[in-house]
Order: structure tokens, then C-alpha cells, then sequence
């Protein structure tokens, strides 16, 4: 969470944005996320949009698929406005880590059961949302949003929405390139394997702070899993099902996008969540302010 | 913890609008509420009855004062106070952290940096509150707020630590006086170093889980703290002389708080670092913290609705809303869907028109409402009986015909299949599937997981010799917290014994013998389940026979507590109603039985002329339980609302004939409507006009609810269809 800047927005539909989801200097945010309120002070909402330089139309289509969808593990697009040039969604807040502020948070990469945990949920969430033909296409470290009751996946479609060109591999406004499968540069299309290959370089992140470290990095436990996902062959890639039965062995299927109860987090995470409810709870609309 | 409002509750408090209730007692209520600006607030409310007394009023006034004082640091930040208001409100900070007291039950004993932090912490705070004289004079683990970025002190015992009316009434008016000063407990002044006393036994708390003088009855209690040594044991060694000499009898012998908090050596991490102190919690605590950081943002439960016209005695409408949604969900019958559970806690979309204010009103005059549109609509055919909808994790198990089937929730598309026929031998707890292992397969009994991908079994996790595995009607009733409970038949001899056996560790846990099965082909129980502490068992009746025999066993050993025969009309019911405190039945009344001992607690509808029935002599159709309030529907009358509680009618559907009400289907209930089945199809009942406002035409067989998943299942002979729950 951050301070607004002179050049974002005072309002966002019927919306007074108050903060930034994101860290100033945040890299590989596909889209603008802001902290947002309604003029009568009765929803807090997540307010998303299109990132600059993005086609705002392309962005526009991807989050009105995404409010069709209730995927468990998917962070909700629960309304949608705007224009054409304009575009925006919102869903109603929650206190929520980008993984890149988990990690700061935390100080450094995450222990072990921890990145177990939240790359077994997402792989859950994946693997319900393949088996109904639906690919997210949008998985990178920026867009795993923590939950005090685990992980969810925003940006939806991401991928899709900044097409990748052949000339070039910069990819300014999309996901972290470390999660952008190969196939993609050669103009293949953002299918359920670049999904897992996104999930394997989310994995890597969470586990050593980047999402194209070398083998040796990552801890012993995690290589095999971690490797096969960030397979240059999309077909040597594991299906999302997999992947939760080698991170999370013996977990029901079906129990974990969905949990109730709050996860265990280290310490510091839990405070910097805590810390960002507190603030949203203490926050008032600028003309309120006491 | 965040519960709803009462019907008698404020709307608003100063300039706050009220949202929910966080605690309440002798001297006023505690409100979650925000402003205007959207800012999330605590609101303290005196009783209105107790600010006509000015010193009450004055020393409410000196409470909100203190807490000024204290600052957002070390206590709760005062947003907005007004003592002078005729119900006198405090606006703070919503504190994230469970008190001490939760913290330990949760985590355990501290570790010795964290009590020490704490301490430390908690004596900053103490020194700041003594610079400016004043005294917290009530200072104990549940007035100590464990966030994770330190304590903070809540609740100011100013006004109620004058005067002696409260030392005679000890026991009621202050709760325990384990950490009280003994000076106080003598009925003298308790200054800043009665303060240190309190501190160093909320210490002893934090590192042990017990006060340094124990429990036991306020009399005893007092006269410990004046007269008796301290129990440190467990306390860490190092902290035993500092702790001692806090604890000393004689005020001047203690060290000020300055002292206190050098002598506790300060935290273990830097000034400025955040998570210093969150890093030294036990996990159970932070997982409290996350919590709580989480659930203030949820969609706030609903008012309760006014109790039922009749006088209802005001403490047990009180019990009734502290209900939580956790003992709600203990109700393991209910793993079937539409039980007793709570909705909220879900967020809900703003975009819909379930606001929680009022406002829709003008919307039900213009447009009347439509049977929805199904989401899902699939050939899936509903067995004779047993043909409830179950939550299993986030997808659906039913019964399609002689399989069990996985079904997703959002498209309908069966995702696994398992071919056990007998609908009596598996059960979900909600997030898994279980099934007891084929009865052709071993010579002993066992209880596996169905694999929610193939719908195969796995390997048994509890293997239970004792019990004949050839046995086709061993019934697996239901699986809470890692239990099972199923009844059985004895490997040797004929009993048949209700069994609880644990799954983690693959051991029985106890059993208690029970009636067999009244013939040869059909399972020993009609339904069972566990409620709270208790284990409910329905047993099948005999053939022709016109009772059911319920007993219901403590969950805890599973001795009977109690048991009895029970008439039932039409067919016998087949699943458990019941919420934390009776079992509800309808047939020829609608009764309400108490779990604690079987006793009637009620009957509804005994004399009630409920118009011409067709001739059925079952009257009362099988009852929903939901939110303190049973819905049943009335002969060919309509749906009634009757109190849970009282078992006083609330309102009863109003214009409804010709229409023959399907008695075996339990109603569903939403937020706007319940739903009925009756001889034309479903009809959704407005719970404010008590007026049916459509019928989605069909022939129900089950009607199951699913408040959090916001869908109404709906099975029909040969097909099963999902509709928004409103």
C-alpha cells in the first residue's frame, strides 16, 4: 500500500481512490490497482486499471470475461465501468499482499512450507479452472494477491491482453517476463501449459526472490517441481493437479482455494497485512477528514 | 468477536452508522461502526438507564480521557468521544488482536522474548498513563489487546473502581479479581504501583496460562491476592526475581514502571522494526490477528429479527445472538447443505440489491419478481431418498441414482463418480468425502476418503477389527473434526454398537452400544449426527410402527445421555434439524425437543386450525432451522416462521390455496424469500410480505439451500437444477 501520486486518478467511477495497492516502483504490474471508496463511505473496494501504455480495450474484454467467472482462488472483478478509453473494475477490498510485498515484508524469499502452500492453492485454483476450458493467463508474482486465507490470482488475462510481439521480448506493461513461456514470443497462443509455466516462475519467485533463477537456487525440495513447470516443452509440463500432489501431498483437492481458516504466515507478513487493514480501516474520504 | 445486531439496537451512535455488536455487558454495548468518511470504528455506549447517573456519566468521561492518554501507541486511539450525549459514546480504533486471555488459548504460553516484549511494552504504556496521574486500576489479560505490532491497552477500570459497592459485589461487577492489587482487594487506593502488581500478574498469565493466585471462587480469590504467595511455577527463570518483587504485598517494595520496563531488557529487535514483535508470536496467535484483520472487512451479519411478540426473557435473546458462526457450524448434520448455518461471512457483490438497509421496498412495488433463470440445469436423477445436495470443499456430492457423484458447482458437470450403493454408508464433512470400505472387501470395518478426481476409494484410515466389515447396513453417519461416527455390528456376537473413531490417528475413541436394526434390509438409523458436545441418533422405525427411536450420547465419551420414542406422521423424517439447543420435528405439531435432556421444550400447533389438509394426517412438514428462527409449512397452508427459541409463531404465508405442500421437502431459506415445494412446484415466499411472489413450476423431490454459495439446488425426478438463492 502507497501514497497517491500526482498523476493517478481522484476518482474511479463513483469511486474516491485513497491509496496504492502496489508499491511505488513496482515492476511487472499489469494493471493500475488502487484503494478505493464509495462517496458515502460504504464500500472499500480494489479498484483496477488497464496499465499505461496497455490497450485499455483489450484489458476492458479480459476483466469482463473475469466478472463472469467465480472461480475460487480467482480475486473477483465484482463491477465493472468506465469507457472505452477508460476502463476500470472493482471488487470489494480485503486486506490483500502483492507476493512482491509478501517477500518484502517477510525480508527476503519464503520458507519453504510457506511456498509449498501458496504454490499448492494456486495450483488448485488452476486446476479447477482448466478442467471448465478456462485459462487465466495472467499468473505472475505481481498478480498473487495474499489473503489472511491464502493466495488468490488477479489479473486475469493478462497475457493475452499484452500480447507478446516477435520483435520484441520487453513486455513494458504485461506480467514479469520470467512468466511468459517461450511458445509465447514465437506467437503461440496463452493456453493452460503457459499457465503452469507461469505458476512454476511464481513458485521460483517465492522461493528465491526471482522468477528466472539458476537450478541451485532454489531449495533442494522445490528444483524437480519448479524445473518441470518452467519447461521450454509446454508438453513436459505437469498438469496443475500434479503440482499440488508434489508440493502439497495427501491435500484433499478441492479444500484449499477455498479455506476458511486463516493460513500460517510468518510473522512479519501477518503484520504487514494487519497493518494494511488497520490503515484502510482508519482511512477516511479526503473530505472527511476530521 | 463480530456478531449481529439486535432488533433494538441503534442505527446510529453520534455520527457513526452501527454495523455490528463486538461485545456487550453490565455498563453498555461495544459497536463496530463507521463514519461518514468511511472510517472503521469501535463505539462504547453507556447505558442510557445508568447516564442518568452523573458520577457514571463523569467517570465515562475520565475513561475516554485516559485512553486519550494512552494514545494509539500502547492503547486505542480515541477517534470521537461525547460523554454529554444521552446515550454518552466513545469512538476508537478498531484494535486487530485478540485479547491476552484468547491469545493464550489460541497459542499457548508465550515464549519468554515475547513475554518480555510485551511486558515492556505494556509498562511503556503503564509509565505514560502515570506521568499524567492516572491510574488504569483495571488491568488483566482481557484488557490486553495482543496485535501484531504490539499490546494495547483497552478498558480503563476508572469507572468502575470507585466506591464500595462493586468490592462487596465482587464476584458479578468486575468478574475475576485474580489480578487485582492487594491494596485494591482491601478496598484501599490502588496507585501506579497497584498497577505494577496487575502488570506482573498479566505477565505471569502470558508466560504460564494462569494468574499468579489461580482461580476459585472471588472471596478465596481476594483473600490470596492479600495474603498468599504467589504460584510462579513455569514462569522462565530469569523473570522470576523481577516478577517476585513486582508481586510484592506492600506497594513500596515494588519497582516503578521505568524500572519494570528497563529491568525487561526492552524487545530483541530494532526501534523502528515493524515485525520485530509479530515475529516473536506463537503461529496460533498470528493466525487470531489474520483473522480478525480479515473479518472487519466482511459483509456485516444481518439484524436479528425482533423476538417473537410473547415476553421473551431477555438473556436467552441475548445468548441467542451470541450464537457464533463457529458453533453454528459444529452442527455436523448440517454438512448437508442449508442446515443451520449462518449465512454472511461471504462477501457480498454490490452491485446486488441485498443491501442491509432497508430501501428495497419501493423495488417490490415496481417490477414483480420473476422465477429466476437456472445457472445449471443437468439430467442428474434424484434417488428415492438420500437425494440431499452436500458441499464437499468448494464443489457438490449427490446422489444420482444408485452412484455418488461429484458434481461442480459452477457448471453442474459431474467431476468423479463412486459406486456405493448403499446411501448409508458415506458422508462428507464438508470438505472431504468418506465412505466405509465395500462390505465384500475385508473381514474388518474401516472408513476411507472417496477420491474427489476417480471417486475411488483410498486406503483405509481407520481399520476397525472389532466390527464385522461384511455387515451391508454398518452406517457411516457423519465425520466432524476428524472424528467418524458410524454405527456397526460387533465381529463377534449380534450388537450393534454407535462408534466414534478418530482418522488422523486411526484409533476408536469410544462406543456405546445401540439398538438393531428393526429388519433385516434396512440400516440401524435413520439419521445421526453430531451437535456441540452431543451425538444424535435417530434410529429406524420398526415396520408399521408409527416411532422413531432418537437417543443422543455425549460426543466427548459416548455415553447415552439420554433416549426416547418419538411419534412421527407421513413418512419418516430422514435428516437431522436441529440447531445448538433443540431438534425439531414437524408431523402432527411442530416440536421442539432440547438436546441437553429430550425434554419437550415446545409444540407448535397443537389445536391451530390450519384448514382442510386433504385428509393427510402429517400437518407439519419437515421443519428448516436457520438464524433462531424455524420455517415449516402448515397442512396445505403455507410456510409458518416460528421462534426458535419461545416456539411462538413469528408470521405465517399469507394467501395461499389451492396448492397441496409437499410435507417431506424441508423449505430453503434466503435472504429476500424461502423457498416451499408444493403439488405445482417451487414457490418463493417473501420473508417481508409473507406473500408467495412466484412458483417455478417442476415437481421437487429435495430443495437444498446453500446461504454461502448463494445457489437454491433443486431435484427433480430425472434432473437436478442450480438457482440463485435471494
Amino acid at each position: 500500500m502507497d501514497r497517491l501520486r500526482q498523476d493517478d486518478p481522484a476518482r474511479i467511477g463513483d469511486f474516491v481512490t485513497l491509496a496504492r495497492l502496489d508499491a511505488d516502483g513496482s515492476r511487472g504490474v499489469p494493471e493500475r490497482r488502487y484503494l478505493a471508496r464509495s462517496a458515502d463511505g460504504g464500500h472499500t473496494v480494489v479498484a483496477c486499471l488497464p496499465p499505461p501504455g496497455g490497450d485499455p480495450a483489450r484489458w476492458a474484454a479480459e476483466a469482463q470475461q473475469a466478472a463472469r467467472l467465480t472461480q475460487p482462488g480467482f480475486w473477483p472483478v465484482a463491477q465493472l465501468g468506465g469507457t472505452a478509453g477508460f476502463p476500470w473494475h472493482a471488487a470489494p477490498y480485503r486486506p490483500a499482499l502483492p507476493l512482491p510485498a509478501v517477500l518484502a515484508a517477510h525480508g527476503g524469499p519464503l520458507p519453504e512450507p510457506l511456498v509449498r502452500t501458496l504454490g499448492g492453492t494456486l495450483a488448485e485454483a488452476l486446476a479447477s479452472a482448466h478442467v471448465l476450458g478456462i485459462v487465466h493467463g495472467g499468473v505472475c508474482p505481481a498478480g498473487v494477491l495474499l489473503t489472511a486465507r491464502g493466495p488468490l490470482l488477479a489479473c486475469f488475462g493478462a497475457t493475452r491482453a499484452n500480447p507478446m510481439t516477435e520483435t520484441s521480448s520487453a513486455h513494458p506493461t504485461g506480467p514479469d517476463t520470467g512468466c511468459l513461456a517461450p511458445e509465447l514470443a514465437a506467437g503461440g497462443p496463452v493456453d493452460r501449459a503457459a499457465d503452469v509455466y507461469a505458476l512454476g516462475a511464481v513458485l521460483a519467485y517465492a522461493a528465491t526472490g526471482h522468477t528466472v533463477p539458476e537450478r541451485q537456487e532454489i531449495p533442494a525440495g522445490l528444483r524437480d517441481i519448479v524445473t518441470a513447470c518452467r519447461s521450454r516443452d509446454p508438453q513436459g509440463r505437469p498438469e496443475p493437479a500434479k503440482v499440488l500432489a508434489e508440493l502439497l501431498p495427501g491435500a484433499a483437492y478441492g479444500g484449499l482455494a477455498g479455506a476458511t481458516e486463516p493460513l500460517s504466515l510468518p510473522g512479519r507478513v501477518v503484520e504487514a497485512l494487519s497493518r494494511q487493514s488497520a490503515e484502510v480501516l482508519a482511512a477516511a474520504l479526503p473530505t472527511h477528514e476530521r | 468477536m463480530i456478531s449481529p445486531l439486535l432488533h433494538d439496537d441503534p442505527y446510529t451512535v453520534g455520527p457513526f452508522r452501527i454495523l455490528a455488536r463486538l461485545g456487550g455487558g453490565g455498563m453498555g454495548t461495544v459497536y463496530l461502526a463507521r463514519s461518514a468518511g468511511g472510517r472503521t470504528v469501535a463505539v462504547k455506549t453507556l447505558h442510557t438507564r445508568l447516564a442518568a447517573d452523573a458520577t457514571l456519566r463523569t467517570r465515562f468521561r475520565l475513561e475516554a480521557d485516559a485512553a486519550r492518554v494512552v494514545g494509539s501507541e500502547h492503547g486505542a486511539l480515541v477517534v470521537d468521544a461525547d460523554p454529554q450525549a444521552p446515550t454518552p459514546w466513545m469512538a476508537t480504533e478498531y484494535v486487530l488482536g485478540p485479547p491476552l486471555d484468547t491469545a493464550v488459548e489460541v497459542g499457548g504460553p508465550l515464549p519468554e522474548p515475547a513475554v518480555r516484549a510485551l511486558g515492556a511494552s505494556l509498562a511503556a504504556g503503564l509509565e505514560q498513563l502515570h506521568r499524567s496521574e492516572v491510574v488504569h486500576r483495571d488491568l488483566k489479560p482481557s484488557n490486553v489487546l495482543v496485535t501484531a505490532q504490539g499490546p494495547r491497552i483497552i478498558d480503563f477500570g476508572i469507572a468502575r473502581a470507585f466506591g464500595d459497592e462493586h468490592l462487596t459485589n465482587v464476584g458479578n461487577a468486575v468478574g475475576t479479581p485474580a489480578f487485582m492489587s492487594p491494596e485494591q482487594a482491601a478496598g484501599l487506593e490502588h496507585a501506579a504501583a497497584g498497577d505494577v502488581f496487575a502488570l506482573a500478574g498479566v505477565l505471569v498469565f502470558a508466560a504460564t496460562g494462569r494468574g499468579p493466585f489461580g482461580g476459585g471462587a472471588p472471596t478465596d480469590l481476594l483473600y490470596r491476592v492479600r495474603f498468599g504467595d504467589p504460584d510462579l511455577g513455569g514462569v522462565p527463570e530469569s523473570l522470576l526475581p523481577l516478577l517476585a518483587r513486582c508481586l510484592a504485598k506492600d506497594p513500596a517494595q515494588r519497582p516503578s514502571t521505568t524500572e519494570l520496563r528497563t529491568a525487561l531488557g526492552g524487545a530483541p529487535y530494532a526501534p523502528g522494526d515493524r515485525g520485530g514483535f509479530a515475529d516473536l508470536l506463537p503461529d496460533g496467535v498470528l493466525r487470531e490477528i489474520s483473522r480478525r484483520s480479515d473479518d472487519v472487512w466482511h459483509e456485516p451479519p444481518h439484524r436479528l429479527p425482533p423476538p417473537a411478540p410473547v415476553e421473551a426473557p431477555r438473556a436467552e435473546t441475548a445468548l441467542a445472538a451470541g450464537v457464533s458462526r463457529r458453533r453454528l457450524l459444529a452442527v455436523a448434520g448440517g454438512a448437508l447443505l442449508g442446515g443451520g448455518l449462518l449465512g454472511g461471512g461471504g462477501w457480498a457483490l454490490f452491485g446486488g440489491s441485498d443491501d442491509t438497509g432497508g430501501g428495497t421496498a419501493k423495488k417490490d412495488a415496481v417490477d414483480r419478481p420473476k422465477p429466476p433463470t437456472p445457472l445449471w440445469s443437468t439430467p442428474l436423477w434424484c434417488p428415492e431418498s438420500g437425494g440431499e445436495v452436500m458441499r464437499v470443499g468448494r464443489n457438490l456430492a449427490m446422489r444420482a441414482g444408485i452412484v455418488l457423484c461429484g458434481i461442480n458447482a459452477e457448471s453442474g458437470q459431474s467431476t468423479w463418480q463412486a459406486n456405493i450403493e448403499e446411501i448409508w454408508r458415506s458422508a462428507t464433512d464438508g470438505n472431504r468425502m468418506y465412505a466405509l470400505r465395500g462390505y465384500q472387501e475385508a473381514a474388518s470395518l474401516a472408513v476411507c476418503e472417496v477420491a474427489q478426481t476417480s471417486g475411488e476409494l483410498g486406503k483405509p484410515l481407520v481399520e476397525l477389527s472389532a466390527f464385522a466389515g461384511k455387515e451391508q447396513y454398518n452406517q457411516l453417519l457423519c465425520v466432524l473434526d476428524g472424528t467418524a461416527y458410524l454405527v456397526a455390528r460387533a465381529a463377534t456376537g449380534k450388537g450393534w454398537y454407535l462408534v466414534a473413531a478418530d482418522l488422523r490417528t486411526g484409533k476408536e475413541h469410544w462406543r456405546s452400544p445401540v439398538d438393531d436394526p428393526p429388519a433385516e434390509n434396512v440400516p440401524p438409523a435413520l439419521f445421526g449426527g453430531v451437535v456441540g458436545s452431543r451425538v444424535v441418533l435417530c434410529g429406524s422405525p420398526e415396520k408399521d410402527s408409527k416411532f422413531i427411536h432418537l437417543s443422543v450420547h455425549d460426543k466427548a465419551d459416548g455415553h447415552q445421555l439420554w433416549q426416547l420414542a418419538e411419534t412421527f406422521a407421513g413418512t419418516p423424517p430422514t435428516r437431522m434439524v436441529a440447531d445448538d439447543r433443540n431438534l425439531y420435528l414437524g408431523a402432527e405439531t411442530l416440536t421442539a425437543r432440547r438436546l441437553s435432556d429430550g425434554g419437550l421444550e415446545w409444540m407448535f400447533g397443537n389445536g391451530r386450525d390450519v384448514g382442510d389438509s386433504a385428509g393427510e394426517e402429517r400437518r407439519y412438514g419437515t421443519p428448516t432451522v436457520q438464524d433462531g428462527v424455524v420455517y415449516c409449512t402448515e397442512a396445505d397452508r403455507g410456510l409458518v416462521s416460528v421462534d426458535a427459541l419461545s416456539g411462538t409463531l413469528n408470521w405465517q404465508e399469507q394467501g395461499l390455496s389451492g396448492r397441496k405442500s409437499k410435507r417431506e421437502v424441508a423449505p430453503a431459506v434466503g435472504k429476500k424469500y424461502a423457498y416451499c415445494a408444493d403439488d405445482t412446484g417451487v414457490r418463493a415466499v417473501d420473508l417481508r410480505t409473507r406473500k408467495a411472489v412466484w412458483t417455478y413450476q417442476s415437481e421437487p423431490v429435495v430443495l437444498t439451500g446453500d446461504p454461502d454459495g448463494g445457489r437454491l439446488y433443486l431435484r427433480l425426478e430425472k434432473r437436478t437444477i442450480a438457482l440463485p438463492l435471494a
